[in-house]
Order: C-alpha cells, then sequence, then structure tokens
C-alpha cells in the first residue's frame, strides 16, 4: 500500500479539511511527500465517484459534481439558495478589500448595504473583525466562505482587476455622465 | 447610513470634483459587480461537491460529555485521591552518621592558620563541604567581633585574604 492509498484513507475518516501539516504528521512524513501523494491519489481518482478539493489550507475528499443530484436526493439536503445580486456584489467587496466597513461597502456599491450584509453574516459567509477608527463594524469573509467557495485562501480570488471596465467603456461612461450634467444644467436654465 | 461614518458625501465636493468622484466610484463598482458575479457563479458550482457528512465509526468519535457513559469505579479514584491527603511517616535517619562541625573547632582551625600573619579564605576551608564552610565564616566574623582578624577582597567573588591586624584596628 502506498501514501496515496494512506492519504485516500485519512482524507476518508476526516471530516473537515486536513492540513497537509497534520497529515504529514499522521502518515510519519515530510510535506513534500503528502503534496506529491495528494497529486497520485488526484489522478488515481480520475473517472471515480470522488474528487480532492483543497480547501482553506487542507485537503478534503468530496462527492463527484455529477453526482451532486444523487447526493442531495439521499442525504435530502437541498441546495443552499444562490446569492442575490446584492449579496453577490457585498461578498466580493469584503472578499477582496477585508476587512472593510459598511459604509465603505455602500459607498462602493452607492446604496445602503445593510441587509446585504445581515444576510451574508446569517449565512456564515462573512463576519465581523473589529472596529474601523471611526468607529464602524469591519467585516472579514469565513473559513465556511473558502469551504463553499473551494479556494485555499482569499488570496487564491483571481484578480479583480480583470473586471475593469475597458478604457472605451470608461470613456462611454464619462461622455454620458457630461451629457446627462449638460442637460439637466440647460433645462435648469430654461426655468 | 449612521451618522459619524466614514463615507465622503458627493455634495460635499465642487461640481467638477463631484463628477469625476462620481465616475470613479461607477468604474469601481463596475469592477466589484463583475467580482459579484463571477463569485455567485463559483458559489452555485461549488455547492456541485459535497463533503463528507456521515458520522465517523464509533470507535473514532470525540465523546460527547453529555454521552459518555461510565467505565471506572469512583472508588478507586478516591482510594488515590486519600492516598494523597495521607501524611507519610517521616523518614528514619537515625542509622546515619551527622557529619557536625563547631565554631570553637574552625575557630581553632583560622588561629592556627593566622599565625602565618596572612592567608587565603579558600586555604581555610579547601576541601570543606558546605556547612563546614559556613561555619568557617562565621569563625571569621567572630575573630573580627574580637579584633584578631580582618579581611580583604579586591572584587566581588575574587579571593579574600585573611590578616592579622588587631594592632592596626586598635590603634583606630
Amino acid at each position: 500500500v502506498n501514501l496515496s492509498t494512506h492519504l485516500e484513507a485519512l482524507l476518508f475518516l476526516a471530516p473537515d479539511p486536513v492540513s497537509i501539516e497534520e497529515l504529514a504528521d499522521a502518515l510519519q512524513v515530510g510535506e513534500e511527500a503528502v503534496t506529491q501523494a495528494s497529486k497520485e491519489l488526484e489522478a488515481d481518482l480520475e473517472g471515480r465517484g470522488l474528487v480532492i478539493r483543497r480547501i482553506d489550507g487542507g485537503l478534503a475528499l468530496a462527492s463527484h459534481p455529477d453526482a451532486e443530484e444523487a447526493a442531495r436526493r439521499l442525504l435530502a439536503r437541498p441546495r443552499t439558495p444562490a446569492l442575490t445580486p446584492a449579496q453577490a456584489e457585498t461578498l466580493a467587496i469584503v472578499a477582496y478589500l477585508q476587512p472593510v466597513s459598511r459604509p465603505e461597502v455602500a459607498r462602493i456599491r452607492g446604496v445602503a448595504s445593510e441587509s446585504a450584509t445581515s444576510a451574508l453574516v446569517e449565512r456564515g459567509l462573512i463576519e465581523e473583525a473589529g472596529r474601523s477608527q471611526f468607529g464602524a463594524v469591519l467585516y472579514r469573509t469565513t473559513a465556511l466562505f473558502l469551504k463553499l467557495f473551494g479556494l485555499d485562501s482569499p488570496e487564491g480570488l483571481p484578480d479583480i482587476a480583470q473586471w475593469d471596465p475597458s478604457p472605451e467603456e470608461a470613456t462611454a461612461l464619462r461622455d454620458r455622465l457630461l451629457r446627462a450634467g449638460e442637460a439637466r444644467g440647460e433645462a435648469a436654465a430654461a426655468r | 447610513m449612521l451618522p459619524g461614518e466614514e463615507v465622503e458625501e458627493l455634495d460635499e465636493l465642487q461640481p467638477g470634483e463631484a463628477a469625476e468622484e462620481l465616475v470613479e466610484r461607477m468604474l469601481q463598482y463596475a469592477r466589484f459587480r463583475g467580482a459579484g458575479a463571477h463569485l455567485a457563479e463559483r458559489h452555485a458550482y461549488g455547492q456541485a461537491f459535497l463533503l463528507r457528512s456521515a458520522r465517523l465509526p464509533e470507535g473514532l468519535r470525540k465523546v460527547p460529555v453529555a454521552s459518555a457513559q461510565a467505565a471506572y469505579d469512583p472508588a478507586v479514584l478516591g482510594a488515590s485521591l486519600g492516598a494523597l491527603l495521607r501524611v507519610p511517616a517521616p523518614i528514619d535517619l537515625t542509622h546515619m552518621a551527622t557529619a557536625r562541625v563547631t565554631v570553637g573547632e574552625r575557630l581553632q582551625i583560622l588561629r592556627d592558620l593566622l599565625r602565618r600573619g596572612r592567608f587565603s579564605f579558600d586555604e581555610a576551608v579547601k576541601d570543606a563541604d558546605r556547612a563546614t564552610v559556613c561555619v568557617t565564616v562565621w569563625a571569621l566574623l567572630e575573630l573580627y567581633k574580637r579584633g584578631e582578624a580582618a579581611w580583604e577582597q579586591d572584587e566581588p567573588f575574587g579571593p579574600i585574604m585573611v590578616t592579622a591586624d588587631a594592632p592596626q584596628r586598635a590603634a583606630a
């Protein structure tokens, strides 16, 4: 029985993601060897019902996405509701700027975000992380966030610059605002 | 928004600055709206993976206190604690020879050495045990009190030189 087989056994038993360090300790080998064994196990699981997920700095076995429907029927566990656009935007701001205050979230979104923030706290995706110098509550993402999004750490999020509007879109936005301002000024002068 | 929160209002700015600020905010918002859409998609995708939720085999579970069952006789614990609280009988040392040293004996030795006029304290306690060293210090203090000896030590923990200087001290 090789190391990846032992690793598979440990991950089968573990109810939560297990860090490489803990696995190395249990298997009495170096962390490098565990990382290598995890890659081998990942290859061995190709086409099987289980996959390896790297979550919160650890490894976990999860069921294959193709088995989701049957698994949810078996466990009578429906999907959690999808994120609303307001929740998704708020979560994105917290995830990328954490720790961040609710007024800052509101400033970026342009609307008050109490409801979205509270919903995300209730869903366990964000949590309080102290207070800003002005006394506003700061928020950060939770371990559940990493688990649900299959992330090793918040640094694993894709580069936010990829969603920056293109220079053409930015220019068009500026022009639109300028025209709206001029139209408003003319209307005021006519009155 | 609550008063005192750190949001810069657009109406506090000049019209030109406000327009520029508004554009910047809208561009920033567009960025996070895109990131939010990505997260919503990723959230849905993440739900396709189910993590283990079955209970561990009984032998591997951490047992909560509420479901713990008695496995040991409390009398064993009581007897163990009771034994710890009992004061043990004093150990009989009468069969052991105890080295005794008196101030008188050490005084005699120091006076013999003083006949040379000067000696080091280390010499007086060479190969002696700790009790003898202590009693020798006591004897030396006794000699000093009687004006028979004095000592000098150039630096802390350095050698102590004992001298018979009764005449000088008597003169002082």
